[in-house]
């Protein structure tokens, strides 16, 4: 059993496959799970691949997510952003499995690592400066200097909007990193500490109570903190379109 | 539509029934964005939100300043001015998604004050 709570985060190398520009590219036990996760997702989708009329269980399944996604991104950009509709459900998808098989026992977390959560974020804001120049042309940059204010006012406005712009990538990677790595610490340190109790014998024994009780709580959370975040990091880039689509709009 | 599927005997008003739900998902399909009512609007997704979005606004204007000093020399002047860019930024931020989710009866997602149609593509 791991001694530190900070154990489960641990990066194993496996296999060291190759060097680009002097860094080391290894076969981890990150990439190990993320592959997992990315088969389990494709397994699903393709036992919910049926086109009955009626549909069954599978089907049903499949057509849910499928209508889930697309309300969220009609509702929140409009119906002209469906074509960043699957970008969406992948980075939904995802997340949502890489959380939840984080919960399980002896699995790893990828998505408590920063470098998971910010490669994301950062291919999301990507997505949203090359659409929104793709589509507006250079005027997407009106984006940064809201019309109708008196000129001196845009030496000031311009710098904080441009700073809020560049700040979404890190509150999307920090929140989905935050949470799970939170979440799982204090999973760890709870269990861990009702395991001390139980090697204590005698009367301190009977206080595990506490902390087994706290740590079914946590698991509880937990699973609703996985979910909630990849609602919340698919939300987000749904409302980030919005600047793909509506610049004049801020 | 359900003959082709072997339920001829479907009752009229079940069809009438379908009929209606099927012209409110098209409806929902080619009109524009509508208020969906029933998402859960999480407190703990709104907390986190706006303090995330505050934390990293000031971390950007910093990272900004220091980065400009430290390619013109020109320290502090540019971390300065950039942590009050950046302080300002994450306080606009948070007042902006505050007003938003008021708006929207605090819920998550932000945007319904665009206009209703914009119909331009990409």
């Amino acid at each position: 059993m791991a001694s530190s709570p900070m154990d489960q985060f641990k990066i194993d190398r496996e296999v060291d496959l190759f060097t680009i520009f002097g860094q080391q590219i290894s076969w981890t036990n990150s990439a190990f799970w993320m592959v997992i996760s990315v088969i389990l997702i494709v397994v699903f989708f393709l036992l919910t691949l049926q086109k009955k009329l009626i549909p069954g269980r599978m089907q049903s399944l499949g057509e849910l997510c499928y209508e889930f996604i697309a309300d969220m991104v009609r509702d929140t950009v409009g119906p002209e952003a469906m074509r960043f509709m699957p970008f969406i459900f992948t980075l939904f998808f995802f997340i949502l499995a890489a959380n939840l098989i984080g919960m399980n026992p002896y699995a790893f977390t990828t998505t408590s690592h920063l470098a998971v959560t910010a490669a994301m974020a950062v291919f999301t804001i990507l997505v949203v400066i090359v659409a929104g120049i793709y589509k507006n042309g250079l005027g997407w940059f009106k984006l940064f200097a809201p019309a109708g204010l008196p000129a001196f006012m845009y030496a000031i406005i311009v710098p904080i909007e441009i700073v809020s712009f560049l700040a979404r990538p890190i509150t999307l990677a920090v929140r989905l990193f935050a949470n799970m790595t939170a979440g799982h610490i204090m999973l760890k340190l709870f269990a861990i500490f009702a395991a001390y109790l139980a090697t204590k014998g005698g009367i301190t024994a009977l206080g595990i109570i506490l902390p087994v009780f706290a740590t079914m709580a946590i698991v509880a959370l937990e699973f609703l903190v996985a979910a909630l975040q990849a609602f919340v990091f698919a939300i987000l880039t749904c409302v980030y379109l919005n600047d793909v689509y509506h610049v004049e709009h801020h | 539509m359900p003959e082709r599927n072997g339920q001829s005997d479907t009752p009229a008003s079940d069809l009438d029934e379908l009929e209606s739900k099927l012209k409110a998902a098209r409806a929902r399909r080619e009109g524009s964005k509508q208020k969906d009512e029933d998402r859960d609007n999480s407190m703990l997704g709104m907390a986190w939100r706006l303090s995330t979005e505050l934390l990293a606004a000031v971390l950007v204007g910093f990272l900004l300043g220091y980065g400009v000093d430290t390619l013109l020399g020109s320290r502090p002047w540019g971390t300065l001015v950039g942590l009050a860019f950046g302080i300002a930024a994450g306080f606009m931020g948070v007042f902006r998604t505050a007003a938003a989710m008021d708006a929207k009866n605090a819920d998550i997602p932000i945007g319904d004050d665009l206009p209703p149609d914009s119909g331009d593509e990409i």
